[in-house]
């Protein structure tokens, strides 16, 4: 036990980060949402750094995850609030609904990886979510271009009171766990065999394969989780939080690009990083929303240069690299 | 464990009381807060509705003398953040314009999907909800309880130009609907289509095309192989610009073009280098020269607040700083800031519950017309549209006959 | 009885032989008609979608360029077709002058802030982890839309140049389209030849095949860098000249994300690090945009225009699966 135990160490400031997040949310008044949204940025970026910090695979098409995700709350929701006798149940329908879609699409992710390599796999993902998001358009499954639209049903079923409670406070509570599961998994699989059969399989997969790694089965494993993590997210900050979903407001690549500079402000492949980016890039973007209404994205855009030249390997890369040595290092990771 | 989730759920409802009858203790200043889109897709729309709450506003304080509450005329406030139209941004901002700000009343950000997405905060914390950009009427069909709407819903949009396009040419028969694939387009566009049916016309083409669209050849292509006599179509601004823009460019000439949300934008006709523009028509919630004065009201027995439209439009260019003309996004945010105004008068209270209430009973006339919504679902019905067409230049309005300012050209001169 | 015809379904009422043959033969008179119009359609069509694939072509080369020299992601690459457009719209409805003279004009302005970016930023950003550059580009992509609409506001604007257009028994050509497809041809004509022919060329192309190896043949490879991110940029900012040309309204400050989607998509599909590959699938793009609507347009119940595009990405998917590298990788 004792010698397991060092080796979670790093997980120290994340959790006492996203505990310290709760707290203010939950006791200051008017902070919640603002920590949901912190939690929502670091949620992201931590499911995101599983994928590209364990197999080197830059997706672009993260965001279909997330979108997924929000139609399978979605979809359970819309199709299941009939249903009086399931009452709270329609939402772990959706969320399972939510991690099958994940999982259809983290498969078909793993595939193309087999495959394709570096900017090619990102773009390929890229054609997937686009080819997704326009496809439920046109082809008008799922409501097209309609989306869905599933506050009312889930006040019908749920009644008001549990559908506000819900919607302002669960759907936010549960990305907190998420990100605190991400940061788990990433540290756990950093340090359990999967983690050390990928970064061979990283640095020369030919070797790997000759040592008997089976790549593709741990690539699979890091592609599952992320996916899992991501839906999961998608499925509680968009599907029960916001109520509806269109096509067009999720398939969004930008939200894929928002998870990279999260991750990279803090650091790549380290496991604060992605919190410390999620906190610098949500609370500049809230702070300077509410100081300077309409001005925010201007200064907001020199500060990200800023950063990024200053310290090109994110704000914990640079951190780890000044500790090295001190007896602060076995706790940033 | 079940013990724990209970004090988490009565600590909540606790602070949610707390917040909620911090707002109902004496007021000193009525506080407007608004999640503004001012950067991002909707930062036109948001720049013009800001213009129009702050010219408002300016016009209660300075010129109505403050709101009568409990014998007292207290100033409006208004405090805005920026949501970048972005639905992560709504949620957060608009708990920290209740929470922090203590506003006494929250406008929607623009669009529907963005109104949707505060209507949860806004319910949860009792707050009263005005929608002035979300024409969607799903929105009304989700039972909140807080909502209330000051745009037209979108299904009456096109309702009117047909009507104007039968009186003048019974015989137009052959009707082209080409519309942009959004909540509030489509809307329209199911309105436009049973009216048309019901007024006997033949639907011969019926489309409908993405956000963001860039290039409308294909489409409009199929369109002109059907040989349409009206148009109606469109969705927002940009897309507006493109369809006049491309239907000239393939030379589909037909005898009336009437698109919404873009052709009545002051800026239309510049953007489209002016003669594509010409005899273009859209129908609108309320235009530069509309005549809805204190008599008029008088006539239909409907009280009237606010300043005329001369006073609205130069307080609207002070409160930007910039020399443009007002737009309907901005009438119909300042109009919002009245219906508040008259709410919490008759009712004499800045209670939430009782402002809602008002707000479903209020009638009344503004510079931006009637105004009057259903008590339960908070959905605008007295507001009625007009359409204008561009005449060298002009906006003229054409429909109904009895705010029009000018006669209707038809058919249309060609591209 | 029940006549099943394309284009709807037709429901014979009467009862003689007579009257079957004679609505048969209207029938199938209209089914004629209705497949000599769906030809001309896509014939015209795909005329449109060749000509916008030109000038998609020439937006994606800067991007390619840039990949392949110096492996920079351009996540802002939409934001500076924008500036593009502005220019074009500025030097139109400002000073008077003809987009064709904006076309140098872009390049120039184009040149003159890829250098700007790259000595301010980018530079250093060169032996930084190959992700850290696409977060600059990011926030330069932000920054460049910022700075438009504290400049020209949120508006959305538009300019008209009159120059005709040709009318075919098919379609109708407006000749500023024309000449923006000739523009592009000829600039990335040029282009191929200033590449083949010249010693800076020579020396690009060499940088792009192997870094090392150029700078131990006396290349002096962070101008070569410095330059070619210049001629990137440029190029982008004067295909948003050409683009304005084909679509001259709609601009507005926030209108270059679409745009950085399309050149991906294309810039993978030609190879991602050739130009010329980035050309050709510009032009192929185009015609599939085009073309493929004409034929969804017969499937009843569904909105042709999201399935173009869906069959656009899914086209490009099952490609790369194919051929892992695109269409003129290596």
């Amino acid at each position: 036990m004792k010698k397991t135990l060092p080796k979670y160490y790093p997980l120290i400031p994340v959790f006492a980060a996203y505990l310290i997040m709760f707290l203010i949310g939950f006791f200051v008044p008017g902070m919640w949402q603002m920590v949901a949204l912190l939690a929502f940025y670091c949620a992201l970026g931590q499911s995101w750094n599983i994928f590209m910090g364990m197999t080197g695979y830059v997706d672009f098409g993260y965001v279909t995850f997330i979108a997924l995700g929000t139609y399978g709350m979605s979809l359970g929701i819309t199709y299941c609030s009939q249903y009086e006798w399931l009452g709270i149940g329609i939402i772990v329908i959706g969320f399972i609904l939510a991690m099958f879609l994940a999982s259809l699409s983290a498969l078909l992710e793993a595939f193309i990886a087999l495959r394709l390599r570096g900017a090619y796999f990102a773009i390929a993902c890229i054609g997937i979510n686009e080819g997704l998001r326009y496809f439920i358009e046109g082809a008008k499954i799922w409501g097209g271009s309609e989306g869905l639209i599933y506050f009312g049903a889930l006040v019908q079923a749920l009644g008001r009171d549990t559908v506000n409670q819900l919607t302002s406070f669960w759907a936010d509570f549960s990305v907190f766990i998420i990100a605190a599961l991400a940061a788990f998994l990433n540290m756990h699989y950093m340090r359990s065999k999967i983690g050390y059969a990928l970064t061979a399989v990283r640095e020369d997969e030919d070797a790997a394969k000759v040592m008997g790694i089976n790549a593709n089965k741990y690539k699979t494993i890091a592609f599952l989780t992320s996916g899992w993590l991501g839906a999961g997210v998608g499925a509680m900050a968009w599907g029960l939080k916001l109520g509806y979903v269109y096509p067009g407001d999720v398939f969004v690549i930008h939200y894929t690009v928002e998870c990279i500079v999260v991750v990279l402000l803090g650091g790549a492949g380290t496991l604060l990083g992605p919190v410390v980016g999620g906190l610098i890039y949500g609370l500049s973007k809230y702070w300077l929303a509410v100081i300077m209404p309409g001005f925010q994205l201007l200064i907001f855009a020199p500060i990200i240069i800023i950063i990024i030249v200053a310290a090109p390997e994110g704000v914990v890369g640079l951190l780890k690299r000044r500790l090295k040595g001190t007896r602060l290092e076995m706790f940033i990771e | 464990m079940k013990r724990s989730y209970l004090t988490i759920t009565i600590f909540i409802v606790v602070f949610g009381f707390l917040f909620a009858t911090n707002a109902f203790a004496a007021p000193k200043k009525l506080v407007i807060g608004h999640p503004a889109c001012l950067s991002g897709k909707y930062a036109k729309a948001g720049e013009q509705a800001i213009g129009g709450i702050k010219a408002c506003i300016d016009w209660v304080n300075n010129v109505y003398g403050g709101v009568l509450v409990a014998g007292k005329r207290i100033p409006l406030e208004y405090k805005y953040y920026d949501c970048e139209s972005k639905k992560e941004g709504v949620t957060s901002l608009i708990e920290r314009l209740i929470t922090v700000n203590k506003v006494n009343v929250v406008f929607s950000a623009y669009s529907s999907g963005l109104t949707l997405a505060g209507a949860p905060v806004a319910e949860r914390y009792s707050m009263v909800y005005m929608d002035h950009g979300g024409a969607s009427d799903r929105i009304f069909q989700q039972g909140f309880k807080y909502i209330v709407q000051t745009i037209g819903p979108g299904s009456k949009y096109h309702v009117g130009t047909l009507d104007m396009i039968k009186y003048f040419d019974p015989k137009a028969k052959k009707v082209a609907l080409a519309y942009e694939d959004s909540e509030f387009a489509r809307m329209t566009m199911g309105g436009a289509e049973k009216h048309a049916k019901k007024l006997g016309c033949k639907i011969v083409f019926k489309r409908t095309y993405p956000k963001g669209v860039t290039d409308l050849t294909p489409l409009l292509s199929d369109m002109k192989a059907r040989k349409p006599e009206i148009v109606v179509g469109g969705g927002h601004y940009e897309d507006g610009q493109l369809f006049a823009r491309q239907m000239s460019d393939l030379d589909i000439n037909v005898k009336a073009v009437s698109l919404v949300a873009s052709a009545t934008l002051p800026a239309y006709y510049k953007a489209l280098g002016g003669r594509i523009a010409e005899g273009v028509m859209g129908p609108s919630h309320w235009e530069y020269g509309v005549t809805f004065s204190p008599k008029g009201a008088k006539k239909v027995g409907l009280d009237w607040i606010g300043p005329g439209q001369d006073e609205f439009v130069s307080l609207f260019k002070k409160a930007l700083g910039k020399d443009i003309i007002p737009d309907y996004h901005a009438a119909e945010a300042g109009a919002q800031v009245l219906a508040y105004v008259k709410a919490v008068e008759n009712m004499n209270s800045v209670d939430q519950d009782k402002v809602r209430a008002a707000l479903g009973k209020l009638k009344f006339m503004s510079f931006y017309g009637g105004w009057d919504v259903d008590d339960t679902t908070g959905m605008q019905i007295g507001h009625s549209m007009v359409d204008m067409q561009w005449q060298d230049g002009k906006r003229v309005i054409v429909w109904p006959l009895e705010a029009a300012t000018g006669k209707l050209i038809y058919p249309k001169p060609k591209f | 009885m029940k006549i099943f015809v394309r284009g709807g379904d037709f429901i014979y009422k009467g009862n003689t032989q007579e009257t079957l043959s004679e609505s048969l033969s209207e029938v199938f008179s209209n089914r004629v008609k209705e497949e000599k119009m769906i030809l001309t359609l896509l014939a015209g069509n795909l005329i449109h979608g060749l000509l916008l694939g030109g000038v998609y072509g020439l937006a994606t080369m800067g991007l390619s360029l840039i990949f392949g020299v110096i492996n920079v992601v351009n996540v802002g690459h939409g934001q500076f077709i924008m500036v593009g457009a502005f220019v074009a719209l500025t030097m139109f409805t400002v000073l008077g002058l003809s987009p064709v003279i904006a076309i140098p004009a872009a390049l120039i302005i184009g040149m003159a802030l890829g250098f700007f970016f790259f000595y301010t930023v980018m530079r250093r950003l060169i032996r930084a982890p190959e992700l850290t550059s696409l977060l600059a580009t990011f926030a330069m992509g932000i920054l460049l839309e910022e700075i438009a609409k504290l400049i020209f506001g949120a508006d959305f604007r538009g300019y008209y140049w009159a120059v005709g257009k040709i009318t075919l028994p098919i379609t109708t050509i407006p000749m500023s389209k024309l000449y923006a497809f000739i523009g592009s041809i000829a600039i990335a004509l040029f282009l191929y030849l200033w590449f083949s022919k010249t010693r800076i060329g020579t020396a690009i192309r060499s940088v792009m095949e192997d870094s090392e190896g150029a700078r131990v043949c006396g290349v002096n490879v962070s101008w070569i860098h410095a330059l070619s991110f210049a001629i990137g940029i440029g190029l982008t900012v004067m295909s948003g000249v050409l683009l304005t040309m084909f679509i001259p309204v709609g601009i507005n400050p926030y209108m270059g994300g679409g745009y950085t989607l399309k050149a991906f998509v294309i810039a993978v599909l030609g190879g991602l690090t050739s130009p010329y590959g980035a050309f050709f699938a510009g032009l192929i793009f185009g015609l599939i945009e085009n073309g493929a609507y004409t034929l969804f347009a017969l499937i009843p119940g569904v909105a042709p225009f999201p399935l173009t595009v869906s069959l656009a990405f899914w086209m490009l998917f099952f490609l790369l699966l194919v051929k892992p590298t695109g269409l003129l990788g290596k």
